[in-house]
């Protein structure tokens, strides 16, 4: 059973979203979401949330949050791993031929939360949690590994900054912020070696929705045109042990690379035009590019990726609604010529410990 | 082309308030191992993982399943975790469920562990659910809010607390047989009436205890089932339902499921029955386990899912026809989340004991010639339901 992306909607890149509160961000962005697809909310037989409520600050955040995602009196499920995660289980939803059309969203209100706080609270509270292990602390490993094991030097990772931002402020759906030039990159502050702040990517307010549709109900809908074809997606985690050989391999990236590639029948990396990366740093970028095996003939976050918006724990969502709209053309001013495939990669937890992809190619659905 | 889903082994823990002699980690771990030992199944013979919990701030540790992820074998394999409040473990098994249909995996295992004492008060904790502007700042808690809902429901059907505590005497005799039972006993319906007032009309005896343990379950393909089970359950039919979570929106008369009389229930029973060919559940389904957090709850859930008439359900208990033996349909024989709730796996319990009835494994507790069964669960303020039905051969609606 083929799946397919109708219709998809991101709430308007922003730092901090004052104008609205969480649900209201959440109801405006999944209602973009089915207008773009053309349908209605009664239309839809289920919904896949992906949220986290310590980020949200609420012991079960789908309570208040489900109904304006347009889950109400449909089944509904919640993943909390990561929005991406979420549509993975959608796609198996839709692959067991019990449902037809639905919804995934995700949100996180950054500027609303102090982010270290939840993420000290991550750490089990015997060995990691006395340390003070955070975001910042646990990605400065990460970057120390990758600088290590793939020759990352500062320099490169300085280039890299401003690459980033200067992909990301072409984006009309990013933040639109400054290019930075190297100077300001090699003079901004330590904030745990080797990362310097703007090595990372600067969190942000976001939702994200997409409807997508089985090929059953598009054979019953000829009206409607999808706007891709989810080809592959795969996911995996890894040890919570943050030690030499868990921080160097990327052994859930390759895996879950390796699935999706399989599931979409594909042979490599080369088969896929655009990679929308969620890079919390850019040393992470440097790793994926080579664990992916991504060259030339692939294009790497057009979008600008996480340095164009992060609204954390949904960015991986945020880029792949920007694949989808690669292969449906619609990129706007972003838009990487004939392309064919384009896949999105999430990662989440203590410096990448899970790490999810999303294979789209453009929808030949008739 | 779909799969057939099977259950292929089932793990529980003996509940209780604290595990202090383990780790969080260590009993997920304990379940995980247990449930693969179960059926000589080693960790590369599970394909995926589904991990069931709840809130995370009854233990203090935020995703704590990453920090389990090692200790259930799950270090480089495809992950996801589920939480939809008290109906996680409904939904697990559902999420699990679709993995295996897709075709997607030859194997799930669905794990997760629960360790609700390590905060003092569970019930500040849940007081965090509502809204933070508009009811946070009322005494709302579970406790709270399901006994407003019990008042009327009482009411309005002319239930007494007398009627209500005939299901606590005889979901307390049942836990007896069940090993893994945190609450059991022989008591009187004079013995819950005696005991204090918690939130009128709910006492103490009305009202689950805080359970720690563990719980896993395994399912796969007809594959997978050839090779690891000799009598396998099959997951023939989930559904499941999310509502408002404005409880007034809810009561009103234009409300579109009355929340009182538990109906949106029906939406979540019909959707499981339709896919599983169950068109007179009294008669096709033999053992019920229905998740009751409170004395109230899983009667009502009953009625809706079509085995009696609205209203109905506390006046049938007193003519026996929720028993073990010789009632028309038998209602958590495992005691239910009444005499046990792990919040976490409390879903995922109903599921291990509705597929080990049809499995013929229950033990003590086995109910005789048990060819349907099915398990409910209840996330949010009873706003997110789960219906799943389990049977001894597999079924495909057309």
């Amino acid at each position: 059973m083929n799946c397919y992306v109708l219709g998809l909607a991101l709430y308007p890149a922003v730092q901090r979203a004052a104008g609205h509160r969480l649900e209201e961000m959440v109801y405006h962005t999944a209602h973009a979401a089915l207008d773009h697809a053309g349908i209605h909310r009664r239309e839809l037989d289920h919904v896949t949330l992906g949220a986290c409520d310590e980020l949200d600050g609420r012991s079960i955040s789908s309570m208040l949050l489900a109904m304006p995602a347009g889950a109400y009196l449909v089944d509904e499920i919640k993943v909390t791993d990561s929005a991406a995660s979420a549509l993975c289980l959608e796609v198996a939803r839709l692959k067991s031929e019990e449902f037809d059309i639905g919804l995934v969203a995700s949100w996180c209100k950054s500027s609303k939360t102090d982010v270290e706080s939840v993420m000290r609270l991550r750490g089990e509270p015997f060995y990691t949690r006395p340390l003070g292990m955070n975001m910042t602390m646990s990605d400065a490993m990460l970057a120390q590994a990758v600088a290590d094991q793939f020759g990352v030097s500062a320099a490169q990772a300085d280039e890299r900054v401003v690459k980033a931002y200067a992909r990301a402020s072409a984006n009309p759906r990013g933040l639109a912020q400054a290019v930075p030039t190297l100077a300001e990159v090699t003079a901004s502050p330590y904030e745990a070696t080797p990362l310097r702040a703007m090595h990372r990517a600067p969190l942000s307010d976001g939702a994200v929705c997409m409807v997508v549709a089985s090929q059953r109900w598009l054979d019953r809908h000829p009206q409607h045109r999808p706007l891709a074809r989810i080809a592959g997606v795969g996911w995996a985690a890894d040890s919570y042990r943050l030690d030499r050989s868990r921080l160097r391999d990327f052994n859930s990236a390759r895996k879950a690379w390796a699935q999706a590639l399989r599931m979409a029948d594909l042979p490599d990396a080369s088969s896929v035009d655009v990679m929308e990366l969620e890079t919390p740093t850019v040393y992470h970028e440097a790793a994926y590019e080579q664990v992916l095996g991504l060259g030339a003939s692939t294009q790497i976050s057009p979008s600008g990726g996480a340095f164009a918006q992060n609204p954390l724990f949904c960015t991986g969502l945020v880029g792949a609604a920007e694949a989808v709209l690669q292969v449906a053309g619609q990129a706007g001013a972003v838009q990487v010529p004939g392309v064919r495939r384009a896949a999105a990669h999430s990662c989440h937890g203590y410096a990448q410990q899970g790490n999810v992809f999303m294979i789209f190619e453009g929808a030949a659905h008739d | 082309m779909t799969e057939q889903v099977a259950v292929l082994s089932t793990w529980q823990s003996e509940f209780k308030l604290r595990h202090p002699s383990m780790t969080y980690v260590e009993q997920a771990q304990e379940a995980a191992a247990g449930c693969m030992a179960k059926v000589s199944m080693c960790p590369d013979d599970i394909d995926a993982i589904v991990y069931s919990l709840a809130p995370t701030a009854f233990m203090g540790v935020a995703d704590a399943d990453r920090w389990a992820i090692d200790h259930i074998f799950g270090a480089g394999k495809p992950m996801l975790r589920v939480h939809t409040g008290g109906a996680t473990g409904g939904s697990v098994v559902q999420a699990a469920h679709a993995l295996v249909r897709s075709g997607m995996y030859r194997t799930v295992m669905i794990v997760g562990a629960e360790r609700i004492s390590e905060t003092p008060d569970a019930q500040k904790v849940l007081n965090q659910i509502f809204d933070p502007f508009y009811e946070k700042d009322m005494p709302l808690q579970t406790i709270t809010a399901v006994a407003l809902m019990a008042n009327t429901y009482m009411r309005r059907h002319g239930i007494t607390q007398e009627d209500v505590a005939r299901l606590v005497v005889r979901q307390r005799r049942n836990a007896l047989l069940n090993p893994h039972a945190h609450l059991k006993g022989n008591i009187t319906v004079d013995d819950v009436m005696a005991s204090p007032m918690i939130a009128y009309p709910f006492k103490l005896f009305d009202i689950c205890p805080r359970s720690s343990g563990g719980a896993a379950m395994i399912v796969g393909n007809m594959d997978a089932a050839r090779q690891w089970q000799t009598r396998p359950a099959f997951i023939t039919g989930v559904g499941a339902v999310s509502d408002s979570n404005w409880i007034g929106d809810r009561i009103v008369p234009s409300a579109e499921y009355d929340f009182i009389d538990w109906k949106l229930m029906r939406v979540a029973g019909r959707a499981a029955f339709e896919r599983a060919g169950i068109t007179d559940p009294i008669h096709q389904v033999q053992v019920a386990e229905v998740y009751d957090a409170f004395s109230i709850q899983g009667l009502t859930q009953l009625e809706q899912l079509g085995f009696c008439a609205s209203g109905t359900g506390f006046l049938l208990e007193g003519e026996g026809a929720w028993e073990m033996d010789g009632g028309q349909v038998a209602v958590c024989p495992s005691g239910g989340t009444l005499c046990t709730n792990p919040i976490a796996v409390a879903g995922l319990v109903r599921a291990i004991e509705a597929a080990n009835q049809v499995m013929g494994t229950a033990g003590g507790h086995q109910v005789k010639n048990v060819r349907r069964s099915l398990a409910t669960a209840v996330g949010g303020i009873a706003q997110f339901l789960t219906c799943s039905v389990f049977s001894h051969e597999p079924y495909e609606a057309h």
